[in-house]
């Protein structure tokens, strides 16, 4: 019952119960039928064995008898004992399985199995047969078995093979019978399935039909409800299951129900109110979010103009974006910046006309009005053509300037002006359009400043390139911070790149790959440190290239900044130049002082002799002489390099008047020829004009120069050809040896300072280096020209070449040359007690055509003034003792009437010019001078007094 | 009597030292440059050698080199006159086989007792 009452309550136990009865059910009866099956099965193989156990043994009796009869037939000839023995053994085997086979099974029976014919053949053959035949063959009856024991013997085999037959149908049979009661069994289990199946079909459709209908029942009055309609609810009370349960809850659902929608309604009129109010929340909501966009939107345009102008200090970048994002902030069509100081504008819907019209005008009209307010304005205007579109009628436009006030001074500096079409500037957007252009002044100040900072960096860095030394910029730690120009082209090879980018040690293997000495990292390290250590200096040393050994200084500075060291710059100065020159300088020293040291070996040796020696007159004066004539070539020699230094500082004075070059040359040649024995030298003249304008003392330094040059480099003598002859211009001298020649790459250098041929040939040959640069200077200061062709071992050729003059236009007061000078004759009296002086006076003033007449007495002197009143005098102050002395004659001179105004020129050895000057003398000359510097100043007095219509006594009017 | 050959360039001191030596009762020849005096020189006929360092043709250093070389001019004794005074300079002279080494100018006395040295020496 109570069992009952659990399945009643609910379907998922009745479906269980239901489901357990009939798999219950099902299991039994197949486990029924397949108990059958195994039933038959091992019915049918027990009986299977049987037949099969019975057929073998018939067959091998069969095999038995067939064997002995065989043996028998085979072996009647050849009958032994042992043979006869094994045929009556045969009997015991058969009669044993003829005993086995009588043996029936329980269960089963075999059919056709006769063992009483096989006993009694056996009986027959064993006891009568085959002792018989055994027993004929003994005897030597060799016959075959008779008729009837061969008839009995068919007999038996053929019963045997049917027996045999017989049993092997039985075991057909046994499966036939076998494969029908399986079928009978597979049918029996068919049909129990169909009628399981049957019954269980009914039994789910009861259940369905009890769960179903009220469940129909149900929707039905769910959808009625759920339409709102009445519905009748069937309760099933009587019901224990879930149902019945089901329908009492769905019946008090719906009452429920029916109580809630009544309160549902006026709820849901109080919801339709809320709702009203929501929507209008939802409305302002929206509102604002697109004032937020707008907003938004706004400061992105705020923003990229404030990026534009911050990111970049590239001016027309900066004005470009300024007029694109200011554009977009102010909604306008086109727009424009420039700047009112420079020639930089930007415009963003402009065409390039209209750019550059507004351009020219950026200081008048509208923009004037801005310049002067400073305030932003808005003009309305009526829209052009270009900006009408197909529009007919008037519309406008409203262009908009905005001023760029500077942060500093709050000037305008630059102009904005923005249009738009259409619709207007509000005052707002104006207000909010100033503040940007406070951002933009901002940044326009902030490109000005990167401007000049650049300006004055790329200055810096054009000066550090301008300048001749290489220089390098370190830091503190040697970091690399710049380099100059200079210093890459003295390092060829160095990448101008990669530098800054080395470390110190790649910097300075790299450079000491490039110089000679091997200590240069060493010694710039060192140099570095003692320029940081204040040393001046130890920071300087110098190297040499290797490529170009060019010889390089280096210097090195500390930085300071602010108080601290801030790095260390390097200076490489190519001292190349001043280093030759000093090389040159000082060979040209040991140069000069060898040439000086031989004249004085001479002058000290020979006047070592005279002194020491008892020597004969004539070596005396022997010596003397060459004393003298050393002592002359001493003193060349000085005046060369005095010469030079001269030349070099310009203190060089050069006296220039008409002079004839021919009777130059014939003295030179005169002086020179003396000299040699192994030269002839040749004068030929092709020109009948050979003067000049120049210093005759100069030029014939030139001639000599130029002469001795020939003899020195012609070592072993020869012709010197001296050829004078005229171009059109020029007046040409050739001066041609037969000597060493010199060599081409040498002859660019001839004319320099210290240059001397540096091969043995010509090393061999002393020299100071300074003879044809001499010349060259002097020929140059003449107008001149001088040239050399030459020959290696053939000799040389130097073309000198000089302005030709007009005679004609000469001006006879300035030209008192030799010739003039003869037909005027100019008397001069010399009172010098000094020989040698005297008669080097004489030379002089005779060669520059004065009459002259020398004293070495003063008394003498006197009584010849008074005699002959000369032009000039020439008066030694120091005369020989017991004399009266040079200031005496001066006094006798001055006080006469007729002698006072000639011109007295003093010639002393003391520094008297004071005294001189104030008794009267013209000029105060101190020995030594120059004897031409003698009859130069006496032509010039007498020519100034010739002007002034002072005395001037030619000789003729005496 | 002894011999001695002077290479000298410049004649006026060559005079001075054969008016010298000659005074002291030496017998010298006379050679005007380097090459002359390598003509004239013949190993054992001389006694002394006073060569002038600059001369043309052969310098006094060549013609130290070229005796030197030679078998028999190893053993004359050279005296250098030289106006290259500095001391690199008479150090190239004397490694190159000279003697004796006088600067110029020189005193004649002194070279009279410098030659009677060194020919005593001998």
């Amino acid at each position: 019952m109570k069992l009952n009452d659990q399945i009643k309550k609910s379907f998922s136990n009745q479906i269980v119960y239901l489901f357990g009865i009939s798999i219950s059910f099902f299991i039994l009866g197949t486990i029924l039928l397949f108990y059958i099956q195994n039933e038959l099965n091992d019915k049918y193989i027990e009986e299977r064995e049987q037949i099969v156990y019975e057929r073998n043994l018939l067959i091998k009796i069969n095999d038995l008898y067939d064997t002995t009869f065989i043996d028998m037939l085979s072996y009647s000839e050849l009958i032994t004992p042992q043979m006869e023995s094994k045929l009556l053994s045969q009997e015991e085997e058969i009669e044993k399985l003829t005993t086995a086979l009588e043996i029936p099974l329980e269960t089963y029976k075999v059919d056709g199995v006769n063992t009483d014919m096989i006993r009694e053949f056996s009986a027959d053959f064993f006891t009568v047969l085959l002792p018989s035949y055994l027993a004929r063959n003994e005897n030597g009856d060799n016959q075959q078995l008779d008729e009837f024991s061969n008839e009995q013997i068919e007999k038996f085999r053929e019963s045997m093979l049917n027996s045999i037959m017989l049993v092997g149908k039985q075991l057909e049979n046994n499966v036939k019978k076998l494969s029908v009661y399986t079928t009978y069994i597979q049918i029996a289990f068919i049909v129990f399935i169909l009628i399981f199946l049957f019954v269980l079909q009914r039994i789910i459709k009861r259940i369905f039909k009890n769960i179903g209908e009220p469940l129909a029942k149900f929707a039905f009055a769910a959808n009625e409800i759920a339409a709102g309609r009445d519905a009748v609810i069937q309760t099933y009370p009587e019901r224990k299951d879930e149902l019945g349960l089901l329908s009492i809850a769905f019946q008090k659902m719906v009452s429920t129900l029916q109580v809630k929608e009544q309160d549902l309604i006026a709820h849901n009129e109080e919801l339709l109110a809320q709702q009203d109010e929501l929507q209008a929340g939802q409305d302002q909501l929206q509102e604002t979010l697109g004032t937020l966009l707008e907003n938004e939107k706004k400061l992105t345009n705020h923003s990229a103009l404030i990026n534009g102008i911050s990111t970049s200090l590239d001016k027309k970048e900066v004005l470009n974006s300024i007029v694109s994002n200011m554009c977009k902030i102010t909604f306008s069509d086109s727009g424009m910046i420039a700047l009112l100081y420079e020639n930089s504008y930007a415009s963003s819907g402009v065409s390039e006309t209209g750019a550059r019209q507004f351009i020219s005008n950026l200081h008048s009209g509208l923009n004037q009005r801005l310049i002067e307010t400073k305030k932003a304005f808005v003009i309305k205007r009526e829209q052009d053509i270009s900006e009408k579109g197909y529009h007919e009628a008037i519309n406008y436009s409203y262009d908009l300037y905005l001023p760029i006030l500077t942060t500093t001074s709050q000037k305008v500096e630059a102009i904005m002006v923005y249009s738009r079409f259409g619709y207007p500037y509000t005052d707002k957007e104006i207000e909010e359009y100033e503040t940007l252009t406070k951002q933009i002044a901002i940044s326009l100040d902030k490109i000005k400043l990167y401007e000049r900072s650049e300006e004055a960096r790329s200055i810096n860095q054009d000066i550090l390139n301008t300048v001749q030394e290489g220089i390098q910029l370190i830091d503190q730690n040697r970091n690399i911070i710049q380099v100059n120009h200079q210093l890459y082209e003295m390092f060829d090879s160095l990448g101008e790149e990669d530098v800054l980018s080395f470390s110190w040690s790649q910097w300075s293997s790299k450079l000491g790959e490039k110089i000679k000495d091997k200590q240069f990292i060493f010694n710039l390290d060192e140099a570095i440190s003692a320029a940081l250590r204040g040393n001046d200096e130890k920071s300087t040393f110098i190297y040499q290239l290797k490529e170009n050994s060019h010889v390089i200084q280096v210097y090195c500075k500390k930085i300071v900044n602010e108080g601290k060291a801030a790095g260390t710059i390097i200076v490489h100065r190519d001292i190349t130049k001043e280093f030759e020159v000093d090389q040159m300088k000082s060979e040209f020293v040991s140069t000069v002082s060898h040439e000086l040291r031989t004249p004085l070996a001479s002058v000290l040796g020979f006047t070592e002799l005279l002194l020491h020696k008892e020597l004969k007159p004539e070596r005396k004066t022997k010596y003397l002489n060459t004393i003298y004539s050393e002592a002359k070539r001493l003193s060349a020699l000085i005046n060369d390099f005095l010469d030079i230094q001269r030349m070099e500082s310009g203190k060089q004075s050069y006296e220039k008047k008409y002079i004839d070059i021919r009777p130059i040359w014939e003295t030179v040649i005169e002086n020179q020829q003396v000299q040699t024995l192994i030269h002839q030298i040749h004068l030929s003249v092709d020109t009948e004009q050979t003067r000049i304008l120049g210093d005759k003392e100069k030029i014939q330094q030139i001639f000599t120069n130029v002469l001795s040059n020939a003899m020195k480099y012609s070592p072993k003598g020869g012709n010197i050809y001296i050829h004078l002859y005229e171009n059109e211009h020029s007046l040409i001298i050739d001066v041609k040896d037969e000597g060493l020649g010199i060599p081409k790459e040498s002859i660019p250098h001839l004319f320099e300072k210290f240059y001397r041929i540096d091969n043995t040939d010509h090393r061999q040959i002393g020299g100071t280096g300074l003879g044809l640069s001499i010349v060259a200077e002097i020929v140059k200061i003449h107008d001149g020209t001088i040239t050399v062709d030459s020959q290696i071992g053939e000799g040389s050729t130097f073309t000198l070449t000089f302005p030709k003059i007009n005679i004609k236009k000469e001006d006879k007061q300035f030209a008192p040359d030799k010739d003039n000078s003869l037909s005027i004759h100019h008397d001069v009296v010399i009172i010098e007690d000094d020989l040698s002086l005297a008669d080097l006076l004489f030379q002089e003033l005779t060669s520059s055509g004065f009459q002259v007449s020398c004293f070495n007495n003063g008394q003498a002197a006197l009584n010849h003034i008074k005699a002959s009143p000369p032009d000039a005098l020439v008066l030694d102050i120091k005369l020989e003792e017991n004399e009266i002395d040079g200031w005496t004659i001066m006094n006798e001179l001055k006080q006469d009437e007729q002698l006072k105004q000639i011109p007295i020129f003093i010639s002393s050895a003391f520094d008297e010019q004071e005294r001189g000057y104030s008794l009267g003398a013209q000029d105060f000359l101190v020995k030594p001078y120059s004897p031409s510097k003698l009859s130069k100043v006496i032509m010039q007095t007498l020519l100034e007094n010739g002007k002034q219509g002072q005395i001037m006594i030619p000789k003729q009017e005496e | 009597m002894k011999k001695i050959l002077l290479a000298e360039d410049e004649a006026v001191l060559r005079m001075l030292v054969v008016d010298t030596l000659e005074d002291e009762g030496y017998e010298v020849v006379e050679a005007a440059d380097g090459q002359e005096a390598l003509d004239l020189f013949n190993p054992g006929e001389f006694d002394l050698l006073i060569l002038d360092y600059m001369m043309p043709i052969f310098s006094g250093l060549d013609v130290i080199k070229k005796i030197r070389s030679t078998e028999n001019g190893s053993r004359v004794k050279i005296l250098m006159l030289s106006a290259k005074s500095q001391q690199n300079e008479q150090d190239r002279i004397l490694e190159a086989g000279a003697d004796y080494f006088m600067s110029k100018p020189f005193s004649p006395i002194k070279l009279i007792e410098r030659v009677e040295e060194i020919i005593d020496e001998a």
